[in-house]
């Protein structure tokens, strides 16, 4: 599903040079539920942007569905992410001005789907992450863990065979992190979503079925929990 | 499509008295331009409409050589038989009325006016029955009466008659030259004073009947010109050749208003050169502040402009979203501009400005002699609502492709 192939991505800060990714390798199938772990700083939001065709790699090569990255266009990227991806942020990065209904809604409005379709799929998905009744609340009459599932919902209104998800929990108290876990978690199984996301909380741990450990750009540990 | 535009809007309450006071920055302009149009239009308007009626009626009929020789006001270039030349005018519909123009010396004496004095002036002869049919000083009375023909009567300019301190009933000596260079005086009694609309006229008129200058000057049946008034619709440029072939003599010529008031029509060109330069300015200080309102926009929202574009938003779509939202802004900004520059400009037109203190010593070269009026123009109205629209549309452009040109991992990371 996706294939990461010795990839090398370094930053220029200035004068130094940053090597956030020194060689990085790995294969995640679909329907898994992949956690990159490690401390700040080690790579994992590099990663995920790579993984996410948002950042260009130095080196090495990454297919995802077979498709290399690295041979596509801008507009090719756009229109690739649009199809396949799903975004989950840190900072949830809901449009204030927008009901949960229209920030779901809105991911729907860039794919050719008819109004009707719009309608139940944003529904039937603000349903699942546990928001029904919330559909018209702004982002600011929410709650943290509420506004996460609203782009929980976001992300997967589209159906898409991967989600990315950097640090999803990082803003929330523990409880509602384990929340929103378990929610993504039982979307994984329910719908075969292919999961991957950063963290570098313990606690995430427990619900990951991989853990990749990245180290100052290296991968030091890959386990498979099952 | 219909999303982005419900976003751009939705977005423009996000801050809505930034949006507001934006807006505000463009009605201002869009108020100031409907209004200095307005006056400017108005001025050029009732310029014209006093040219015409107190100073070069529709079109003139000189003597071929007369043009050359204006300044000089010779009487010897003149229209010979003017009465037969109106006459057979007047058959063909045209109303006309003959005069004749020479310049003399004014003498004032101590008795009427505190001290002796005497200065150079122009005198215009008038046939005082017909000269109101072509001319509207009939209703610029002020003091006194009209010419009576065959007396040794004059009439004077308000303003003239103020700068010399003249009362009706006074007399005046005009020293001349006749018609032939003979040296020539008369003694006329200021019978009247007119309030002529045109400054430059009001500043300077002299009238005198025309069977009185004719008889004092020799001028044995002749004018130097002849004055022709037509409808206001009338095709000016058809009816001087027409007029041409009426008085069926190569030594006479005809010149429009247009001819005779080149010198105005260039300075009105001039000044419009120089307005627009104005309005210019207030769209390009318009354009400033929304250009700035859009960059502090798309800066607040980067994080938000990372999403959309990971989401797989298009450049286009987003570019589209912001000029949505600067069209929303410069909408309201025009429907405030029009409302307001529509609402002033009905004291602009009813009311006007007065500017009575200025025009009253200087020539600005506008036939207006104090009070500055509007005129309605649908034109510029619309021109006004839709370059507000437009303008700020283009305008948010800038910062929009400033904002693409970050990657999205820093746009998320700010
Ligand atoms: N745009 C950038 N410019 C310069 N250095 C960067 C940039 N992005 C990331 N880095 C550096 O690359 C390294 C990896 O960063 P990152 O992938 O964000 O790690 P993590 O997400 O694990 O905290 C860090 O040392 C970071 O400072
Ligand atoms: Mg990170």
């Amino acid at each position: 599903m996706i294939k990461i192939d010795k990839v090398i991505k370094n930053y220029q800060n200035g004068e130094t040079e940053v090597k956030a990714l020194r060689g990085v390798s790995l294969e995640i199938q679909k329907g898994e539920f992949t956690s990159i772990a490690g401390p700040s700083g080690s790579g994992k939001t590099t990663l995920l942007n790579l993984i996410g065709c948002i950042d260009k790699l130095d080196l090495g090569e990454i297919s995802i569905k077979g498709e290399k990255v690295s041979s596509m266009n801008k507009k090719e990227k756009t229109s690739f992410r649009r199809q396949n991806l799903g975004f989950i942020f840190q900072t949830y990065n809901l449009i204030p001005v927008l009901s949960a209904y229209e920030n779901v809604a809105f991911v729907l409005s860039l794919l050719d789907v008819s109004e009707k379709d719009v309608h139940t799929r944003t529904m039937n998905v603000l349903k699942e992450v546990g928001l029904e009744g919330m559909e018209d609340r702004k982002p600011a009459k929410l709650s943290g863990g509420q506004q996460q599932r609203v782009a929980i919902a976001r992300a997967l209104v589209k159906d898409p065979e991967i989600v990315l998800a950097d640090e999803p929990t990082a803003n929330l108290d523990s409880t509602t992190g384990e929340d929103i876990l378990k929610l993504m978690k039982s979307m994984n199984e329910k719908l075969g979503t292919t999961f991957i996301f950063s963290t570098h909380d313990p606690m995430v741990m427990d619900y990951a079925g991989r853990i990749v450990l990245l180290h100052d750009g290296l991968i030091k540990s890959d386990k498979n929990r099952r | 499509m219909k999303f982005l535009i419900s976003l751009a809007f939705k977005n423009l309450t996000r801050y809505r008295r930034r949006t507001l006071i934006t807006a505000g920055a463009i009605a201002v302009g869009i108020m100031m331009f409907i209004m200095i149009d307005s006056m400017l239009r108005g001025a050029e308007y009732e310029s014209v409409r006093n040219l015409k009626w107190y100073e070069t009626a529709s079109a003139r009929i000189y003597n071929s050589e007369y043009w050359e020789n204006r300044h000089q006001m010779p009487l010897d270039i003149n229209i010979t038989d003017y009465k037969e030349k109106v006459q057979k005018l007047e058959e063909k519909g045209y109303t006309a009325a003959p005069r004749i123009s020479f310049s003399g010396e004014l003498i004032l004496n101590v008795i009427d006016f505190g001290e002796d004095g005497s200065m150079p002036i122009e005198v215009t002869a008038i046939d005082p029955q017909r000269d109101f049919e072509v001319f509207h000083f009939k209703d610029t009375l002020v003091e006194g009466r009209f010419l009576q023909p065959g007396e040794d009567g004059i009439l004077l300019g308000s303003w003239f008659a103020e700068d010399i301190g003249a009362k009706v009933g006074a007399w005046v000596t005009v020293v001349t030259r006749g018609n032939g260079g003979f040296y020539q005086s008369m003694d006329l009694e200021i019978v009247g004073i007119l309030n002529c609309p045109n400054p430059n006229v009001n500043r300077s008129l002299l009238m005198m009947p025309i069977s009185t200058a004719s008889d004092y000057l020799e001028m044995e049946g002749a004018a130097t010109e002849i004055n022709i008034r037509l409808a206001d619709n009338a095709n000016v440029k058809a009816e001087t050749a027409k007029i041409k072939s009426i008085t069926g003599n190569n030594s006479l010529s005809v010149y429009s208003w247009e001819d005779l008031a080149f010198d105005f029509l260039a300075i009105a060109e001039a000044k419009r050169g120089g307005s627009s330069m104005i309005l210019v300015l207030i769209f390009i200080i318009a354009a400033v502040g929304i250009s700035n309102t859009m960059l502090m926009a798309i800066f607040e929202r980067t994080r938000e402009l990372g999403m959309m574009r990971a989401l797989g938003m298009s450049d286009s779509s987003i570019r589209l979203t912001f000029m949505f939202e600067a069209m929303g802004i410069g909408l309201i900004g025009s429907i405030m501009g029009v409302t307001l520059g529509i609402c002033i400009n009905f004291y602009v037109v009813n009311v006007g400005f007065d500017f009575g203190f200025m025009l009253r010593d200087i020539d600005i070269g506008y036939r207006i002699q104090s009070v500055m009026r509007g005129v309605w123009n649908f034109d510029t109205t619309a021109i006004a609502f839709l370059a507000g629209i437009i303008i700020t549309t283009i305008v948010a452009l800038l910062p929009t492709r400033r904002a693409l040109r970050m990657d999205i991992p820093s746009c998320l990371r700010s």
